[in-house]
């Protein structure tokens, strides 16, 4: 997946109407992109009054950072007035855990299955790849039923197990390929000077797993944190991430709407996997093409 | 009346509580309760409940789970109870929800309890038959809701020179003079439990009762293919035409405050929608007038019960019986229902102080004009099916009446 | 490789996390939700044996057959329009354009918003009081309706509008990467015989692009059938069931009608769906090859 820096498409011909057909169509198509975005920070500074008037496309004419505040600290769920902040609170406490846990084993089963091929590690990667195209709608009952078991429905470790579940087979998927492509005579040259399993890991894999570990963890972290039906299902009313509590203030039956409010909530959440990408810039792009379970 | 029923309870709690520190320290009784009351009347309300709770000695946990109309709340309780880990209490509407509890044993027969306090002579019967499976109880009724309600501004309907509906032929005319003056004849909300419920207006005020319980409680097919729901049918599919653009995404409060805003004429919702009414200062019967079952005039009978799963350790029953024992007691019922704007369940409480449209429900109630709610007939999952076509039906102009009365007899029949 | 087969048991030991899960929460739970679906449990699994009538009642259901439906167009729609609009905005891009970063940046950034985040901004931006009608309206234009989220026949169109709203820059990215390994070559071949630029696209760029288009279709189709997020946050499945879709009758089912037979033989439909379409795909790709499949 290397870049290149210049295009190769067809020399362009100076400033020829052709150009200007294509800076004219991605102008349009950029607008198309960007007016959502423009729409939700617009509409957050208004104040009800003035959206009311009804047009979502003008500009604040008095912009106020109240709508902010209240998503923030006092829109309602129900009873609780804590706005969206619980969520954030929430959504890290999932997110951080999850990602590393799943990251972890999935370094270790690419590990394993790359270059100890244990007996086995066929049909474990057949089912993982094959899990991870199947509609999660098909765990979901008996997973309830079993983390009741265990008592960890409705709690943190459980709402975790199971993004660590659902996260593993794209995170072995990853690491599989990346050290299918490490030369087998590195390891071998490990294992001649008596390297055991985790010592050649930790030393040696985890080293030279940079790349691979940056592209994991921009895949987890913003998959988990836009996760909705396990939040919704496997939280619990103390741990509900942010995705689940933007819908349940916006949907909630006390007072009137307030889409001023309900905008800077739902940019409040889209703001970390936002500041992930405008960060990770092409990091993101290869997050993308790897997790496209292409190996 | 609120004031005073606040007074009341504190007066209690006062001698309650210097009783419990007189004599020897006993631990409090700790009951964690889920339920779904969470706008802001259904609030003030339950805290009624924690109040004498906590007053007698208990210790109220509250629990209490948003969203989906009490779905995410019977699903985490039932989870619970299912898992080995149940609550104290957990709240259901008045009906078949809790069926399969009882089947499986997983909930406590309250038949002592009712003995002890002489629940079934003060309990209104249909209620009472209501958490009654095979001669035992099983849950705690606590209030009357009624779902058959229609509620119209008086300003609106002034503006558009015309007088309250008194048959559903007087509500099209009055639809037409709102729209005629540019107001919203019919606020509807976009959900489907709304539209359902509409549909069950037209269903009982224009059908009747005896239409209603043939088709819902006898789930008689040559009822659903007569003449009389085929009526039914076309006049709820007429009420289509009275709806505005905005109803998608539109919730139940949202709707009824157009009327209390006087921005549309009419809106069917069930007796909750006083807290709303109220909750903008004005007074229910008076600036929002309310007609109970249009029509044939009938009352619908819902409401909300606790069940008490079944635990193991002798504190948590006990503080299960003095939970039972205090959402019953008639100044509890006064103080929670007022807060609630339901009925309370016990037919030997006061209801003088309440409001206007409480008093027309409670006249019905006494005459024997009422019909069980279709939560108490029918199953959640026959439910759904009949919300799937209401919903379906009813935004999709399309569709004709009798297209509807055919699905609707597959569903009943099937 | 034979001699590093050793007999250590290391390797084992390290996958038994990975074999509990595979075990208990991938094998366990789909044996599990089919076993449920051949019996006549409400809230609570009963194991009684009812055959197929489940699966009956769910070939007869309007809003499973709906649900189906919707699930066929949106997924046509989603991924035609994706695999369209992006191509197109990755064969602009190369063509040497300025700021061509600055573009990139603005076609992908939706893709990292969830879709609940998606399906709210759009039904603001769609709302049928205050969204795009009211405000074409205050322009002047005053018979200007575009009501489609009140519309039981269009709001799935939204959805398609929306899911292509922040998926296109994913098939945008992927692309591109694949146009700038195409040789120049071809290019300067191209235009010496005259050939003009959209038929080289055409009948050759296209056929060199194609696995990194299955790619992009696969990707899709994923959220396709998974599709629940952006129905949930932008119609709720309205107006009536008109936007329905398979994943969220599965959820209705299990957890707010108390039918969880019905909804576990849906959820089975779809397992085995998926299976019989990826099934195949999925062994050409990765065992026929042995190891070095890539």
């Amino acid at each position: 997946m290397s870049h290149q820096e210049n295009a190769r498409g067809p020399k362009p011909k100076r400033l020829t109407s052709s150009r200007i057909g294509i800076y004219a169509f991605l102008v349009i198509a950029a607008a198309f992109f960007l007016l959502p975005f423009y729409v939700m920070v617009v509409t957050s500074l208004k104040g009800m009054p003035e959206i009311l008037k009804g047009n979502i496309f003008a500009l604040p004419e008095k912009p106020t950072f109240e709508p902010w505040v209240i998503a923030w600290a006092k829109a309602c769920t129900g009873v609780n007035c804590d706005g969206i902040r619980v969520g954030v609170i929430n959504s890290f406490k999932i997110m951080i855990p999850s990602t590393f846990v799943s990251i972890l084993l999935g370094a270790i089963n690419g590990y394993a299955l790359s270059f100890w091929r244990p007996k086995g590690g066929n049909v474990i990667f057949a089912i993982l790849l094959l899990g991870a195209f199947i509609p999660y709608q098909v765990y979901l009952y008996p997973l309830v039923r079993m983390l009741s078991q265990v008592g960890l429905y409705n709690t943190l470790p459980g709402i975790i197990a199971v993004h660590t579940i659902f996260g593993l087979p794209v995170m072995t998927l990853l690491f599989r390929n990346y050290y299918v492509a490490v030369p087998i005579d590195l390891f071998k040259a490990a294992r001649v000077d008596g390297g055991g399993f985790w010592t050649i890991f930790f030393r040696l894999m985890i080293p030279m797993s940079g790349p691979i570990l940056v592209v994991a963890a921009i895949l987890q972290v913003t998959g988990i944190w836009n996760d909705f039906l396990f939040g919704l299902i496997f939280a619990g009313r103390d741990n509900l991430p942010m995705t689940v509590e933007l819908n349940n203030i916006v949907n909630t039956t006390t007072g009137t709407k307030a889409y001023d409010v309900n905008m800077a909530a739902t940019i409040l959440t889209a703001m970390v996997p936002l500041i992930v990408y405008f960060v990770s810039g092409r990091w993101f792009v290869r997050g993308i093409a790897a997790g496209a379970v292409k190996g | 009346m609120k004031s005073l029923a606040g007074r009341r309870v504190a007066g209690i709690a006062g001698i309650v509580l210097a009783a419990a520190a007189a004599g020897p320290a006993s631990a409090a009784k700790k009951a964690e309760v889920i339920h779904w009351w969470t706008s802001g009347g259904e609030h003030a309300a339950v805290m009624q409940f924690e109040k004498a709770f906590d007053a007698q000695g208990g210790k109220w946990v509250d629990a209490a789970v948003a969203g989906g109309g009490g779905d995410a709340a019977r699903t985490d309780g039932i989870n619970r109870i299912i898992g080995g880990n149940p609550p104290t209490a957990m709240q259901f509407n008045t009906g078949k929800q809790f069926d399969e509890l009882v089947s499986n044993g997983l909930l406590r027969n309250l038949d002592p309890l009712a003995a002890k306090y002489g629940w079934k002579k003060v309990i209104n019967p249909v209620v009472l038959s209501a958490v009654t499976r095979n001669g035992h109880m099983y849950a705690v009724p606590v209030n009357i809701h009624s779902n058959t309600w229609l509620w119209y501004s008086n300003e609106a309907l002034k503006k558009a020179g015309v007088e309250p509906p008194k048959t559903w032929d007087d509500l099209f005319t009055d639809m037409d003079a709102l729209k005629k003056q540019g107001l919203i004849p019919l606020a509807q909300s976009g959900d489907a439990w709304t539209q359902v419920l509409t549909f069950f207006n037209v269903l009982v005020g224009e059908g009747g009762k005896d239409l209603y319980l043939k088709v819902i409680k006898d789930r008689d097919v040559a009822a659903v293919k007569s003449p009389e729901f085929l009526k039914v049918a076309e006049t709820f599919g007429k009420l289509r035409n009275y709806v505005d653009n905005g109803m998608q995404g539109r919730q139940w409060n949202q709707a009824i405050a157009l009327v209390i805003n006087n921005k549309a004429g009419f809106n069917f919702m069930g007796d909750w929608a006083k807290g709303e009414i109220t909750h903008d200062g004005k007074v229910p019967g008076k600036d929002v007038g309310c007609i109970a079952g249009l029509g044939h005039h009938v009352y619908w009978i819902g409401g909300d019960v606790f069940v008490f799963p079944k635990v193991k350790s002798k504190a948590e029953q006990s503080a299960q019986d003095l939970l039972a024992k205090v959402m019953l007691e008639p100044k509890v019922q006064v103080a929670f229902n007022d807060k609630k704007g339901s009925v309370p369940v016990r037919t030997d409480v006061s209801t003088a102080g309440m409001d206007a449209c409480a008093q027309q429900g409670i006249a019905l109630l006494q005459k024997g004009d009422y019909v069980p709610s279709s939560d108490i007939l029918i199953s959640p999952d026959v439910t759904g099916s009949i919300t799937d076509l209401v919903a379906s039906f009813f935004t999709d102009k399309s569709q004709t009446p009798q297209q509807f009365a055919d699905k609707f007899a597959s569903i009943i029949g099937g | 490789m034979k001699p590093l087969r050793l007999r250590n048991l290391t390797p084992q030991v390290a996958l038994i996390p990975t074999w509990a899960i595979v075990i208990f929460a991938y094998i366990g739970t789909i044996v599990w939700t089919i076993r449920i679906s051949f019996t006549n449990s409400g809230i609570l699994p009963r194991y009684d044996f009812v055959g197929w009538k489940q699966y009956d009642r769910l070939f007869h259901s309007q809003r499973w057959s709906i649900s189906v439906e919707n699930l066929a167009i949106f997924g046509v729609l989603f991924i035609v329009g994706c695999l369209v609009l992006g191509f197109l905005l990755a064969v602009f891009l190369d063509q040497r354009i300025k700021g061509e970063s600055w573009f990139r940046t603005i076609f992908l950034y939706p893709y990292a918003m969830s879709f609940i985040v998606t399906g709210l901004v759009w039904a603001w931006i769609m709302n049928p009081t205050l969204g795009i009608q009211r405000a074409v309206e205050n322009w002047g234009w005053t018979s200007f309706t575009f009501n489609w989220l009140s519309r039981g026949d269009r709001a799935i169109y939204l959805l398609v509008i929306a899911g292509v709203w922040q998926a296109a820059g994913l098939v945008m990215a992927i692309l591109l990467a694949g146009l700038r390994g195409v040789d120049e070559d071809i290019w300067k071949a191209a235009r010496v015989d005259g050939i003009p630029a959209w038929r080289v696209y055409l009948s050759i760029v296209i056929p060199m692009l194609s696995s990194m288009f299955v790619t992009a279709i696969v990707l899709l189709a994923i959220a396709v059938v998974k599709l629940y997020d952006l129905v949930v946050a932008m119609t709720g499945g309205g107006p009536g069931i008109s936007t329905e879709v398979p994943a969220k009758f599965v959820i209705d089912y299990l957890f707010n009608r108390q039918n969880i037979a019905l909804a576990t033989a849906a959820a089975s439909v779809m397992f085995v769906a998926v299976l019989v379409v990826l099934g195949p795909w999925l062994y050409s790709q990765y065992f026929r090859k042995g190891r070095g499949a890539q």
